[in-house]
């Protein structure tokens, strides 16, 4: 239609007869309808519509749809009237199943959490959950006594001392396979110990080293901030003195954790001891054969060869005894001792501008860090996501499809 | 048009029914709330034809539509307190019913995608006024799906362009356009359908 002729739009119509058209309007759209006979046609055309529509019936609704529908709205109102039925009112009973649910994700984001705690303090402290035996600090207060005693009655019986083992360091031992005098066994104690102070507690542990005849293999004291000291030790001292020296060691402190083991090493020493007289007689032999025989020059530099690569041999069984019996003679301690922390007001923190440049630096690194796992995922995992959307695609778009004209139809 | 289908038609007109309850829908649903059995009934004697004629004018299934219908009156019981008096109460029940039929809908299309279309073919009577609406109902089903929900609420529900987009989540100006729309291509549609009973429609218009 021209706006020029027809002042008023077939929608302005359509609404004029729909009244939803009001005042003004109304006046306006009515007046032109009754100079134009195009906009009365499209007028009646409307109405025509609606007549035809107005002929598509439907029956009355069924009569046990009505009796169903006052029949739950009877059950509503007692429920209202009896407090006690309105427990099991659809209502009521749909809060009680919000706040049942509610619940059941709390508790499950709680177990999450706990279970996620749990394993990261069992990562946290590898060394020590690794071990054999784990005892918690009140088993080892308890037990403290008896396990010095209990472990020297059986398997964890103290090795002899270096003076009953030097017989097989003995570069002259000619009787390998001798029946043995002891068991050869290489204990290895764990202790973690809470102490109160690092200072005493590290002189002391100076003292108890020196009166046992022991040292330190490796030391190790961390300091952080706003945290307990942490000082973490390698000792050695001599198999005899392990007992009374675990005993002047719990004494430092609180024990939190202690763990005893030991390795029976008599099979492997008496393995090295054989293969290493053997070594000794070929080596015997064949300087015999360099002394008492002659022959080309060829053939000398072979034996010669030969018995540098026996003596090579030989001394590597050596030091692999030595150090064998070195563990035998000698028991490891790995003590951990963790100061008490005291959180101290005034400490020197850094200020607010240094922190907040930390904390942006830690943030970039992190945002960094997160892009490359995502585009490390997708490098890794993008080609196979590909391929199976490829095959799924199709059944994908089928049911889609399906869907989608269904839905029109419906 | 049958006896009995005018007495049904009549009996739910609301305007009849509010001439013989003059408290409007939202003081009867604010009764309700406070716990009048009959404020209810009052609206259910109002709305269950209308409700009723909303689901079996869009769904060929019957049983499926009076299973919607009272599915719909359960809902407005269940949220009953959920209900604002600042709301119109017939926009209110025409939202629920509205999305009780986008659920029907969606279940029916997804279970048609996996198993396959039902069969909706329904055979025509020798009743004239069956075998116009079935004409009627082959023309509104071709219109788009939302020039067809706007069409029906307009004409046969009789909701206004506000509570039309109200329920439909329109603005109103476009529920004003696709209305005409609606009705231009539903008139083609009509005048070119093959029913014998159209035509008598159309001379009458013209007279």
């Amino acid at each position: 239609m021209n706006p020029a002729t027809h002042p008023v739009s077939p929608q302005d119509i359509m609404a004029f007869l729909d009244t939803e058209t009001f005042g003004k309007e109304a006046l306006r759209v009515e007046n032109h309808m009754r100079q134009c006979v195009e906009c009365t046609a499209l007028a009646a055309h409307l109405c025509g519509t609606s007549a035809m529509l107005a002929e598509w019936t439907v029956p009355p609704i069924p009569q046990h749809v009505e009796d169903a529908v006052l029949a739950a709205a009877a059950s509503v109102n007692a429920s209202r009237t009896n407090p006690k039925a309105s427990r099991t009112t659809p209502l009521t009973f749909r809060n009680w199943r919000l706040w049942t649910i509610a619940g059941s994700g709390a508790a499950a984001a709680i177990l999450g959490l706990v279970a996620v705690a749990v394993s990261l303090e069992y990562h946290r402290r590898p060394d020590l959950n690794t071990l054999p035996q784990t005892q918690t600090a009140a088993e080892t207060d308890a037990r403290s006594a008896s396990i010095g005693g209990a472990m020297q009655a059986d398997a964890l019986k103290p090795a002899p001392p270096p003076s009953q083992t030097a017989r097989y360091s003995s570069a002259n031992d000619t009787t390998p396979a001798a029946p043995q005098a002891a068991v050869m066994i290489a204990r290895t104690v764990a202790l973690g110990i809470q102490v109160k102070d690092y200072a005493p507690a590290r002189t002391a542990l100076d003292a108890i080293l020196a009166r046992h005849r022991g040292y330190a293999a490796s030391l190790t004291l961390n300091t952080p901030e706003n945290d307990a000291r942490t000082f973490t030790a390698s000792l050695r001292v001599p198999a005899s003195e392990l007992d009374a020296a675990l005993r002047e060691l719990r004494q430092l402190g609180r024990v939190q954790t202690e763990t005893q083991s030991g390795e029976e090493v008599s099979q492997q020493h008496a393995d090295l001891a054989a293969r290493l007289h053997n070594a000794r007689e070929t080596e015997a032999r064949l300087l015999a054969i360099l002394q008492q025989r002659t022959g080309k020059v060829d053939e000398v530099l072979d034996v010669e060869e030969k018995i540098s690569d026996v003596r090579g041999e030989i001394e590597t069984m050596e030091a692999e005894q030595q150090e064998l019996e070195h563990r035998v003679a000698f028991a490891s301690i790995d003590l951990q001792l963790t100061e008490e922390y005291r959180a101290q007001l005034g400490t020197r923190t850094p200020p607010v501008s240094t922190r907040m440049h930390n904390a942006f630096v830690a943030g970039l690194g992190h945002a960094s860090a997160t892009l490359l796992s995502l585009a490390l995922f997708a490098e890794e995992f993008g080609p196979a996501i590909l391929i199976w959307l490829a095959i799924a695609a199709l059944p994908v778009w089928i049911v889609w499809r399906r869907y989608r004209r269904a839905l029109l139809r419906a | 048009m049958t006896d009995e289908t005018n007495i049904a038609n009549q009996a739910s007109d609301p305007v009849l029914l509010n001439a013989r309850h003059p408290a409007s829908d939202e003081e009867w649903m604010q009764e309700f709330q406070q716990g009048s059995a009959e404020g209810f009934s009052i609206l259910f004697d109002r709305y269950k034809q209308p409700v009723f004629a909303f689901f079996r004018r869009r769904i060929v299934d019957r049983a499926a539509a009076e299973e919607l219908a009272q599915e719909t009156f359960l809902a407005l019981l269940r949220a009953q307190s959920r209900y604002r008096p600042d709301r119109l109460f017939r926009v209110y029940l025409y939202a629920i019913a509205y999305k009780i039929l986008n659920r029907y809908r969606r279940k029916t299309a997804f279970r048609a995608a996996f198993l396959g279309m039902p069969d909706e073919h329904i055979e025509p009577s020798t009743n004239p006024s069956v075998e116009t609406d079935l004409a009627i109902r082959e023309a509104v089903r071709k219109l788009d799906a939302i020039d067809r929900e706007i069409l029906l609420l307009r004409q046969f529900d009789l909701l206004s362009y506000a509570e039309i987009a109200e329920v439909l989540e329109l603005p109103v100006n476009t529920v004003r356009s696709r209305l005409f729309r609606a009705r231009a291509a539903l008139r083609t549609l009509l005048e070119s359908s093959p029913r014998p009973t159209i035509a008598p429609l159309r001379a009458q218009e013209q007279l």
